[in-house]
C-alpha cells in the first residue's frame, strides 16, 4: 500500500502506544535532538539495519516500562527519551553497536548538564 | 499540577548529547549517512503533509473552475498543482467534497486507517480510536458538537468512509472576511481537521 517506507513506518506507530508527538498534521519536536534521534531511526530502518517492528517493539516496552515506574518515582515522561533508549538498544541486539560503545563514546568530561 | 511533564533542563541536555554521540559514532562506522537524518525527515516536512492539501482547499476557493475540477477527478486537478510526492499510489486514491451551505461533510475509516496523508498529514491520536469511527458512523451530529462543530439541523451531514481505495477530504467552507487574501494566506487558514469535516476554517484574524 505504502510507497514510501517513512509513510510506513510513521503510520504504524499512529493510534499505538508508541504514536509520535504531534501538531497539526505535523510531528512535533520540542528540541533539534529530537528531530535527529526521529530521523535516526526511520535512515537506519530504511537501510536494512534493522526491522522496523523490531525497533517498535523496543519503543513500545521502554514506554511500558516508564509507565510502570512513573507511579513510584518522579521520572517525567519525555517520549523522544524513551525513542532514543528504545535506538539503542535495537542497535546493540542487531550488532551495529557493541554494548557499552556508545557509553565510551560519551567522555568523562562531557559536560552533563 | 502538571509537574509530571515539567521541562528538566539537565536531562534534556543529556538526551542532546547522547543523541548527538550517538549520530556521531553511526556516521564515523559509516553506518549513517552525514545526510541521512534530513533526507528521511524531508519527506515530512516538504513532500507530503497538510501543507499540500491547504494549497488545494486555497485553489479551489479561489478559482471555482479548479474546484469543479478537483470535485470531478481529484487526482487529475491534485496533478496540476504538480507537487513533488504526490506521483505515487496514494495520491491515485483521493476523492474530494465540498462542505456548502447545505452539506457538511465528515471523513472516517471504519475499516483500517486508511489516511490521505500527502494531503493531509499525520492523523490525529483519536483518529484510529474505534470508538471514533464507529460513533462517526452512528451519530455524526453528535460527535461533530463535541468537536464543536454544531452543524444545523437544516443542513445535511454526509460521512465518508476511508478505505484502501478511496481517501477522503473536505474541502472546507471559506471562511468570512477573506476576500483580500491571497492563495498563500488562505492555505495558512486551513488546518488538517478542517479537512477531515471536524472543524471549520476560522476568519482571518483582524489586522
Amino acid at each position: 500500500m505504502f510507497t514510501r517506507f517513512e509513510e510506513y513506518a510513521a503510520t504504524k506507530m499512529l493510534g499505538q502506544p508508541d504514536s509520535p508527538p504531534r501538531s497539526e498534521g505535523k510531528l512535533f519536536f520540542s528540541e533539534e535532538w529530537q528531530r535527529t534521534v526521529f530521523g535516526m531511526a526511520l535512515a537506519l530502518s530504511k537501510e536494512g539495519h534493522f526491522e522496523w517492528e523490531d525497533f517498535r517493539k523496543k519503543l513500545v516496552a521502554s514506554i511500558a516500562a516508564w509507565e510502570k515506574d512513573a507511579c513510584a518515582g518522579d521520572i517525567k515522561w519525555d517520549y523522544y527519551e524513551r525513542y532514543t533508549l528504545a535506538l539503542i538498544e535495537v542497535l546493540e541486539q542487531c550488532g551495529v553497536l557493541e554494548p557499552g560503545e556508545l557509553e565510551r563514546q560519551i567522555t568523562p568530561d562531557e559536560p552533563s548538564k | 499540577m502538571s509537574s509530571l511533564f515539567d521541562y528538566d533542563k539537565n536531562r534534556e541536555a543529556a538526551s542532546a548529547a547522547k543523541v548527538r554521540a550517538l549520530e556521531a559514532l553511526l556516521i564515523k562506522k559509516g553506518v549513517l549517512g552525514s545526510d541521512s537524518v534530513d533526507a528521511v525527515l524531508s519527506h515530512f516536512e516538504t513532500v507530503a503533509g497538510p501543507f499540500n492539501g491547504a494549497r488545494i482547499v486555497a485553489r479551489a476557493w479561489l478559482d471555482p473552475e479548479y474546484k469543479r475540477r478537483l470535485l470531478e477527478d481529484t487526482p487529475k486537478a491534485i496533478a496540476e498543482l504538480q507537487f513533488p510526492g504526490m506521483t505515487g499510489a496514494e495520491g491515485e486514491h483521493m476523492k474530494a467534497v465540498a462542505n456548502s451551505e447545505t452539506v457538511h461533510n465528515l471523513i472516517i475509516c471504519t475499516l483500517c486507517s486508511c489516511y490521505p496523508w500527502p494531503v493531509l498529514g499525520l492523523p490525529p491520536y483519536w483518529y484510529k480510536d474505534p470508538v471514533f469511527r464507529s460513533r462517526g458512523v452512528r451519530e455524526p451530529r453528535a460527535v461533530l458538537r463535541e468537536f464543536g462543530v454544531p452543524i444545523s439541523v437544516d443542513k445535511e451531514v454526509k460521512v465518508w468512509d476511508s478505505s484502501a481505495q478511496i481517501r477522503w477530504f473536505v474541502i472546507p467552507e471559506r471562511p468570512a472576511n477573506s476576500q483580500h487574501l491571497n492563495e498563500e494566506q488562505l492555505a495558512a487558514l486551513v488546518t488538517p481537521e478542517a479537512m477531515m469535516g471536524v472543524a471549520l476554517v476560522a476568519p482571518p484574524k483582524a489586522t
